[in-house]
């Protein structure tokens, strides 16, 4: 590797990195496995790094991320981070959110805990879709690289999560 | 009555993902369907809950350092020594200095390193607009408010377009100075991505077909009609920023048959 390589690296991947730890933890579900799922998706990233062109329509962002999803799905079936596999668990929850934005903390003890607690109860394969559509904002051809199925299996999967959600919200809002 | 397949339809064109001729029939649809347009104003509401409540998270300090400091280690180890690459570019400057080698000239290299102090311009001015309080002189969802905006303050008038059947609503306008002269700037939205659209008249020269360029994370999208030249940037993923730009050339060539 090339000082000059790993400087590309610097610029081309690392602006992503707040879209990666978002990911990370939203599977893994906690802050601490997260950042080790993103330090290790990193060094494999900057492995591959020289296969990765930029060409059109691939962006950097689809790349790392995808990167990102392996490495929480290795992760999990190594068995080290048991969040990913285990029920939600309120208390390790809440510990877990400290390291977000201060008023992103705040909305969300404003808020009612229904929708993200839905959220966290999805099966991991829907989760992802909804956090890399609607919280970054990937289109569906990107989803299916970054996930690895065919976009119909993305558009399928963001139907039944997102009608699994409305359905949290419209309890949380009940009567 | 339920309509299975308007659902994922439905799906697809709240998300920009439907193609124009499906968007049209769905929208007929949605127009004389009580069922769907609850579902989709059920989605809208779910899109507006998570927005709001479900937080982006920004990667603490001390690993964004972590990763930083992993990568300089890597580079520092010793491995083979290897032709790389640097992206698109690098066979680009290749091939352009072979041609100046062979032309004997230096226009085609002065030429290139214009095009690229241009798309680092337009990169810092969209940089630039994203600061808070520079995005617009002109804060209008209305073509027909924004496009006279412009009158007096530049010797063209810039093409507006609605595009916000599509996803793309306007914004506004502003004034920008670009390769040198007053340019327009129109700001597009798609979500809570900004696109700006910088464009000035081309003097006539040939019309291209639009390239693209890559950097800290933004997309430069260029190209030039029979009268104007045009540069996007924006975060938003290649794929849609090619669709908006399509959309803009198609807009451009209905408008520019005789009136």
């Amino acid at each position: 590797m090339e000082a000059r390589e790993s400087a590309r690296f610097e610029a081309v991947v690392l602006p992503h990195l707040d879209a990666a730890y978002t990911l990370a933890r939203y599977l893994t579900r906690n802050g601490p496995d997260a950042e080790d799922v993103v330090q290790e998706a990193c060094l494999r990233a900057l492995k591959y790094f020289e296969g990765f062109r930029g060409e059109e329509g691939q962006s950097a962002r689809a790349w790392l991320l995808a990167i990102v999803r392996n490495t929480a799905y290795t992760w999990r079936r190594r068995g080290r981070a048991e969040a990913l596999a285990t029920e939600f668990d309120e208390a390790q929850h809440s510990g877990a959110i400290e390291d977000e934005h201060p008023d992103a903390a705040l909305a969300r003890s404003a808020a009612k805990e229904a929708l993200g607690r839905a959220l966290d109860e999805l099966p991991a394969e829907f989760r992802e879709v909804i956090v890399l559509r609607e919280l970054q904002d990937l289109s569906y051809k990107e989803i299916s690289d970054v996930a690895g199925v065919p976009v119909g299996t993305v558009m399928s999967r963001l139907s039944r999560a997102r009608a699994r959600l409305e359905q949290a919200l419209r309890e949380e809002e009940g009567p | 009555m339920s309509h299975p397949s308007f659902e994922t339809q439905l799906d697809a064109y709240l998300d920009g993902e439907l193609a124009v001729v499906d968007a049209r029939e769905l929208e007929a649809h949605l127009a004389q369907c009580a069922e769907c347009e609850r579902f989709r104003d059920g989605r809208l509401a779910l899109r507006a809950a998570l927005t709001a409540r479900v937080p982006v998270f920004q990667a603490p300090d001390a690993l964004r350092q972590r990763v930083r400091a992993a990568v300089r280690a890597a580079a520092r180890a010793p491995t083979p020594p290897r032709f790389t690459v640097r992206g698109v570019w690098r066979p680009l400057a290749l091939a352009a200095s072979l041609a100046v080698v062979a032309l004997g000239s230096w226009r085609l290299a002065l030429e290139r390193a214009a095009g690229e102090t241009l798309a680092d311009d337009v990169l810092a001015s969209h940089i630039r607009s994203l600061m808070p309080g520079h995005l617009m002189d002109v804060a209008s969802t209305d073509q027909h408010t924004v496009k006279p905006w412009f009158n007096g303050r530049l010797d063209f008038s810039p093409p507006v377009y609605d595009l916000s059947a599509r996803g793309y609503p306007l914004l506004g306008g502003r004034l920008d100075y670009v390769d040198g002269r007053a340019v327009a700037a129109l700001a597009y939205g798609r979500r809570h991505h900004r696109i700006n659209v910088f464009l000035w008249p081309s003097g006539r020269g040939p019309a291209a077909a639009p390239a693209t360029r890559t950097q800290q994370g933004y997309h430069v999208l260029h190209w030039t009609t029979a009268d104007y030249t045009y540069w996007v940037a924006s975060d938003l993923g290649l794929p849609e920023l090619g669709d908006f730009a399509g959309l803009l050339r198609r807009a451009d060539s209905a408008a520019g048959a005789p009136n």
